[in-house]
This record gives C-alpha cells, sequence and structure tokens, in this order.
C-alpha cells in the first residue's frame, strides 16, 4: 500500500470498478476466449474486437520481485520498504502487483501466489497476490 | 550500412552544468564538427532522442544553420543509441542528407531526474495520483510502487537470479564484478566523474541497498551534459583526413519486453531472442567471436550479464562464471565499458557508451584494447550496432 492511485477518470473502467466490488477481472477476447493485460483495444490474440470482461482464478506463480527500499518521492518516506512483484497468472497474463504491507512472506522466483483484492477505499481496490503456503 | 563516425564531441560530465541543455547542445556539437574537421554549416540533418528537451529547429536557430535536409527522431532514451545511429545511416545512404549530427543534451542530475517518481506522479490534496495509461509507469503498476527504471531493472535482476538459481553471494559478486571492474576503468579515464574513487569487492558487498537486490553501485551516475557524433557516407569518410570509425551494421527493434520498461514478456532473464543477435552479427558479416571490445548500455549492472547472453558472447546462464572471471576486465576475453560505462564515467543516455567504442577503434581509448578492430554496442535489448576500425 504505497498511498498512490489512478486518477480518478481511470477508476470509471471495468477493470477498476470489478476490483472495487471485490473480484479481478481479466480483459478477454470473446472470440477466441483468451486474455491478455494490460487491457487493450484489440485481442492481440486474435485480433477481435469484441473483448469481455472475465473473472480470474486468481492462481498465480511469482515470476520476480523487488524490495523498495529508497524512496523516490517525498511522500513514500514513510511506505518503505515495500515489496513490488510480477505475477504470472494461470490465464496466461503478466501483472505487477506486490505484497500487502506488513505481510512477512519468504519469496522465490516460481511460487505459488494466489490473489487477494485489499480495498484502499470505496472507490479503490488494489489486486495483490500472496504466497499460496507458508503465510 | 555504408556510413562512419567522423567526429566526437561532448561538454565535461557533472552534476550541475550550470548552463542550459541548449547551450550544452550547441557546445557538444561544435567540438564534434571540430573533431571532424568540418565546418558548421555542412550540417544538413539531425538525429535526437524524443525524450531530448530541445527541438530540431531550436538548435538549428541555436547554430544558425542555413538549412536541414532532414531529421528524424527514435522513441526513448538511450535505448534506442543505436536506433539514431541506423536512422542516420538509412537517410544518408537514400540521399536525403549528407552529414547528419546525433546529439544528446540533458541536465539530468539538476534538472529532471529520470530516478525519481515525480515524473509519473502529481500531488493532489496530499494524495499521489498516476494518469499514465500506457506502460512504463501507468495506472496498472504505478499503485504498487514501480515507478522507475532502476526498480524494473531490479526485477529483471530478481528474475535471471531466481531462474537461474544463484545464491545470494553469487549474484552479488556477479554484479559486483561489473561494478568493480568498470569502476577500474573509470579510475584510468580522465573524463570519469568517479575518476578519483575506488571501488573494491567489499566497498561493493556493503553498498547500500536501494532496490533488493540492486544496492547503490549497481545504478548509473545522474549526470548533467551534451554529446555529438558526427555521421556520413563511408566514401567521404574516407576521403576526409580523420579517424573515421565504419558502422558495419545497426538496428532498432521491439520485441516483447524489449520496449523499455515493459514487463509483459514472458521471460524477464532475457531481453531479446537469438534471432537478433545473429541478424545484427549476419549483417556486418561477422560473428559474436570476432568482437574485439564491447560497449554495453549500464543503466545498471544487470544489463551487463543480459546482453553478454543474449547476443551470444557466452552461453545462457554462464555470465556469474566469465565476470566473476574477469571476462570483461583488461585481460578478459571481452573488455566491457572500458571508459568506466554510465555506472563510472558519467551517464550521456548511451552516447558516451558509442564513443568510448569509436575511441577503441581509434587507439584512443584510456583503457586501450591492444590491436582493437571490432566493437560492438546494445542498449537494452532495443537497439544494437556493430562497428569497424575504417
Amino acid at each position: 500500500m504505497t498511498g498512490i492511485r489512478p486518477g480518478d477518470e481511470f477508476l470509471k473502467e471495468p477493470f477498476w470498478t470489478h476490483l472495487s466490488e471485490g473480484t479481478l477481472h481479466l480483459a478477454t477476447c470473446e472470440t477466441c476466449g483468451k486474455a491478455h493485460h494490460p487491457p487493450g483495444p484489440i485481442c492481440p490474440h486474435c485480433r477481435s474486437f469484441d473483448i469481455g470482461w472475465k473473472p480470474a482464478s486468481g492462481k498465480a506463480t511469482l515470476g520476480s520481485f523487488a524490495v523498495a527500499h529508497h524512496p523516490v518521492h517525498p511522500l513514500l518516506a514513510d511506505q518503505v520498504p515495500y515489496t513490488i512483484t510480477l505475477v504470472d497468472l494461470e490465464e496466461g497474463v503478466r501483472m505487477v502487483s506486490g505484497i500487502p504491507k506488513g505481510m512477512e512472506a519468504d519469496l522465490r522466483v516460481g511460487m505459488a501466489l494466489r490473489c487477494e483484492v485489499v480495498k484502499i477505499d470505496q472507490d479503490l481496490s488494489l489486486p495483490y497476490f500472496v504466497p499460496v503456503e507458508g503465510v | 550500412m555504408k556510413t562512419s563516425i567522423v567526429g566526437l564531441g561532448q561538454t565535461e560530465f557533472s552534476r550541475k552544468s550550470g548552463r542550459s541543455e541548449l547551450r550544452l547542445a550547441t557546445e557538444a556539437i561544435l567540438a564534434a564538427m571540430a573533431d571532424a574537421g568540418l565546418e558548421v554549416n555542412d550540417i544538413d540533418g539531425l538525429v535526437r532522442y524524443t525524450w531530448d528537451h530541445t527541438t530540431e529547429a531550436a538548435i538549428m536557430n541555436a547554430l544558425g544553420l542555413p538549412a536541414l535536409k532532414y531529421y528524424g527522431e527514435t522513441e526513448f532514451g538511450g535505448v534506442n543509441c543505436c536506433g539514431a545511429v541506423a536512422q542516420a545511416s538509412a537517410a544518408i545512404e537514400a540521399g536525403l542528407a549528407s552529414c547528419i549530427v546525433f546529439y544528446r543534451t540533458l541536465n539530468a542530475r539538476s534538472g529532471v531526474r529520470y530516478g525519481r517518481g515525480e515524473r509519473i506522479l502529481s500531488e493532489e490534496d496530499g494524495r499521489l495520483i498516476n494518469r499514465q495509461p500506457e506502460p512504463p509507469g501507468d495506472v496498472y503498476s504505478a499503485p504498487f510502487g514501480l515507478l522507475v527504471p532502476g526498480q524494473h531493472h531490479a526485477l529483471y535482476a530478481q528474475a535471471y537470479k531466481g531462474h537461474y538459481g544463484l545464491t545470494d553471494d553469487g549474484f552479488t559478486d556477479m554484479l559486483g564484478s561489473v561494478a568493480v571492474a568498470q569502476r577500474a576503468y573509470a579510475n584510468r579515464n580522465p573524463r570519469a566523474l568517479l575518476r578519483d574513487k575506488s571501488l573494491s569487492l567489499d566497498d561493493y558487498r556493503a553498498g547500500r541497498i536501494i532496490t533488493e537486490p540492486l544496492r547503490i553501485y549497481d545504478y548509473c551516475l545522474e549526470t548533467d551534459g551534451a554529446m555529438a557524433m558526427v555521421i556520413v557516407s563511408r566514401d567521404r569518410a574516407r576521403a576526409m583526413n580523420v579517424k573515421a570509425v565504419d558502422v558495419l551494421a545497426a538496428g532498432q527493434y521491439v520485441h516483447p519486453g524489449s520496449v523499455p520498461m515493459l514487463l509483459y514478456a514472458p521471460q524477464c532473464h532475457s531481453l531479446v531472442p537469438p534471432s537478433v543477435g545473429a541478424d545484427l552479427f549476419g549483417k556486418a558479416g561477422l560473428a559474436a567471436s570476432d568482437i574485439d571490445v564491447a560497449g554495453i548500455y549500464d543503466a545498471t549492472s544487470m544489463m551487463v550479464p543480459l546482453a553478454l547472453e543474449d547476443f551470444g558472447f557466452i552461453g545462457r546462464g554462464e555470465a556469474q562464471d566469465f565476470l566473476t572471471g574477469g571476462g570483461n576486465g583488461p585481460d578478459g576475453a571481452l573488455p566491457v565499458n572500458t571508459h568506466g560505462g554510465l555506472l563510472s564515467e558519467g551517464y550521456f543516455h548511451g552516447l558516451n557508451t558509442i564513443a568510448e567504442m569509436v575511441r577503441q577503434l581509434r587507439g584512443e581509448s584510456p583503457n586501450q584494447v591492444t590491436d582493437a578492430q571490432t566493437a560492438f554496442v546494445t542498449l537494452r535489448g532495443a537497439s544494437s550496432m556493430v562497428l569497424g576500425r575504417a
């Protein structure tokens, strides 16, 4: 939880409204069924413009992680250290995520993760991913 | 390519230039044209990064150039350094211009700092807001605190470490070997910002963690200054009284993951597929094993092992042994970043990486590789180049 948020105009989009309702949804092609991320106007797999939203299983593996110790903005000085992650979802997409502040986790590249949607306020919830075991 | 680099010019590397970026650019361009033995009015083309704050028109007006017949821009910043040379070369070969200057000017310490989150965040009512629809630094990653290139590089580093199962100590010594070797080069380079500061492997290991697993010594320097280089046709270069360096092959390209700071590639322990190196070396009529010295854009030290493996100088997963064994050092199989690199010489967004390779092929490097005939330059999987002694 870094306190950084998308501008309000973004939070009206389906990716964010679904999260606010408690679940991670992925932009998913209605023609070929494959998901992509970040959301785009066209399916990068079959080039259909018919894009819908489907709930993600929440299952993922850890692709990489980094722990920010140096605050790159003055307002982050009391937020560091925080952990940034790259997660590979079962649906075949990669997302940038993190480990919720305060959670102790022994991270290893390739370990199994599950999605945990964390409510920041009534307009914003974020898709964190936490280890399936050992928490 | 049938072009040559015939002139280099730069200002000093500093942390506070005290001058405008436009002023710095003009100083570097005049120096480069003087180095080439050409008149300033011979310039009929310019290439630049879209990220540069000056414009072609501003340069033309400031220098009072009669006209430009061509100008080109490459997207991103330093990662497209070789792309800018490729663009200039293509324009010259197509007859669009005959004497093109590639320049970069930046007050990257006293002005806009790339390592700061302020570039992509605004403060509104005490809250930090991000409004970038596209990577890098987009709304899907910024809320997790992924804001600057140095953090992206840490993710690449951890992915590599995890993929090959390197131990903490082994990984630390791999990157430490890059930082320490390059500092030793910089200690012999009178231009280098850190020429008077030594760095031992113990110093490196004790370095402050910036974004784990990267330490302070893994990061490039924030630098003020400017650099310019002059590119003409190979035929014209042969008629000039200069030490020309030939552009044997150069290209810019995009692959999943090679776009700067886009992390959606399937694998992050490499940046480009093997076909990129095969294509580049094929165009140059050489193999990786023919290269005498390499300039690798080291925004962080991690880019060195990735590039060495991506372009086939060593096998996959061999970087730890190669680097800790001194393979990148003065007596190694492939000396790398003999100016000290962006880590220890300074940061002119990759132009100083190219310049050092030009100096090697002119026989003018402070860490001269004996009888260097060929040099390789790459910028983080987004552009690359092979240079040859004329």
